[in-house]
């Protein structure tokens, strides 16, 4: 987990933000990254644990590492 | 441990939660002859407000058609209610996942209190929310809950537009490199705390029975498994319509589809086996408006009467906003009902129709189950459709299936 950190190039941070702006978020923002860019997404949106990781792989994007809960909130690890 | 953690620790498939919805409800009705609804007691909550504030409202009509009787506590509707705040809180408790979640934007307090208003001065024109008027208003053949569906439908498209303009969506924190999340509390008491709560409910619960006021009891118990659904299988139907426009997400919208059918199935046999009279509601000009209103208030206020329970439980300040949006709503509409002429121009012209007495129960099943399958069709494709113009923006880029963890 400490190298997927390491790559980290942007950080969303989308704490105190509710459905549907997580997912919108983190999809407009990976369409502005680089290929190949790694996007760490911090949310407490509890909809958004299950929708994030759903929609950002049907968009045709991919988890870089399994998705990490911290407390009440999720970290997600997401290939641009 | 693993079976606990499935059920307390991840949230249900849609599919199982609303179907479970869909039975319980059928259910509920066939013991008390009402339909798991919110917004109805939600209009009486505000006519508390305006006595509590020395107006008198003896002579509002809305209040009377609501029945304005008692207080919430004294009545099954309002149990329903107050139950779904405790079953959602107890099972956040549990999941360990109480948080007070505070928006960082504040426009999103004003989109919420706008949005919450619009929806439940829509939502009572209409008759109903997403339950009396969508979700259990199409296994009680009420005909009106059909307009109602094809309104909110065409109210959240015009809701999901607004929310993709830069203004109303605004900007997130995105920044370079890495950032390190909250840290976590070693002590875990919310758990216990979700226990205390359930076991209090239960000894409410008991005393009503002791009392003799079993309906009070009944609704308290199917309250809390309805809030316990909602919170576990995360049900938004909201999203079901808006996220088909927004990012062509259908699962909420299919699983609500299924669950209908397999309540309307079960309804109609409690109403044809049991001699019930199915809930009709008026089906007029406001049905249609109302649900015009309330789609675009779901939007705008990122939820609907329902969802808004679960969420406040959750933590989620902006859902606060959201609930005294819908009260102010529901009051406005009870004050326009007869001050402003809302009855007579929009709803006066109107009838109550049940397929169920239109064209026979077999032939209201038939219907409702082929209108179903319709939409649920129309629903396919408009998720086809999503991705087919999104891939046409985005065909300089070969996306699916490149295997970026080599690079």
């Amino acid at each position: 987990m400490e190298q997927i950190k390491a790559q980290v190039d942007y950080t969303l941070d989308l704490r105190g933000e509710s459905c549907p702006y997580p997912v919108i978020y983190s999809l407009d923002a990976l369409k502005d990254m680089n290929k190949g860019e790694l996007l760490q997404i911090i949310t407490d949106c509890p909809s958004s644990f299950r929708n994030i990781p759903e929609e950002v792989v049907k968009h045709g994007y991919e988890l870089a590492a399994n998705p990490v809960k911290n407390g009440q909130e999720y970290l997600f690890y997401i290939w641009s | 441990m693993n079976i606990i953690k499935a059920i307390f620790q991840n949230y249900w498939n849609p599919y199982v939660a609303l179907v479970l919805a869909g039975i319980f409800s059928a259910i509920y009705f066939g013991i008390t002859g009402t339909v798991w609804a919110v917004t109805g007691e939600f209009t009486r909550l505000g006519g508390h407000v305006l006595q509590f504030f020395g107006v008198d409202i003896s002579d509002w009509a809305y209040f009377d058609l609501v029945h304005m009787q008692g207080s919430s506590f004294s009545r099954s509707d309002g149990w329903i209610v107050w139950g779904m705040f405790i079953g959602a809180l107890m099972m956040v408790l549990f999941s360990n996942n109480f948080k007070i979640r505070i928006p960082k934007q504040k426009r999103r307090l004003v989109q919420g209190l706008v949005g919450g208003v619009i929806a439940g001065f829509g939502a009572r024109l209409a008759m109903g929310c997403n339950l009396a008027a969508f979700f259990t208003g199409v296994p009680q053949f009420s005909f009106h809950s059909w307009i109602f569906i094809v309104a909110t439908g065409i109210g959240t498209y015009l809701g999901a537009k607004i929310t993709k303009t830069k203004w109303w969506k605004g900007k997130p924190s995105l920044t370079k490199g890495s950032k390190n999340p909250s840290a976590e509390k070693n002590r875990k008491i919310q758990p216990y705390v979700g226990g205390i709560i359930v076991l209090m409910y239960i000894g409410l619960i008991l005393f009503f029975f002791i009392t003799g006021k079993s309906l009070l009891g009944i609704a308290a118990i199917f309250g809390a498994i309805f809030g316990i659904l909602i919170e576990r299988g995360q049900i938004c139907f909201t999203s079901a319509f808006r996220d088909l426009w927004l990012t062509g997400r259908g699962v909420m919208a299919k699983a609500i589809i299924i669950a209908m059918a397999v309540s309307s199935v079960i309804t109609l046999f409690v109403i044809v086996y049991y001699g019930m009279e199915p809930i009709t509601q008026i089906a007029s000009m406001g049905t249609f408006i109302g649900g015009l209103l309330f789609g675009l208030g779901i939007v705008l206020a990122s939820s609907c009467e329902t969802g808004m329970m679960y969420r406040l439980m959750e933590g989620q300040i902006l859902y606060l906003v959201v609930f005294v949006g819908n009260i102010i709503g529901v009051t406005a509409l009870a004050y326009a009902w007869d001050h402003l002429g809302a009855y007579n121009i929009l709803v006066a012209g109107g009838s109550r129709i049940n397929l169920t007495a239109a064209i026979g129960p077999v032939g209201a099943i038939i219907a409702t189950l082929l209108m179903l399958l319709i939409a649920y069709i129309i629903i396919v494709i408009c998720e086809k459709r999503y991705y087919k113009t999104y891939k046409l923006k985005n065909r300089k880029e070969d996306y699916i299936g490149t295997d970026k963890s080599a690079g």
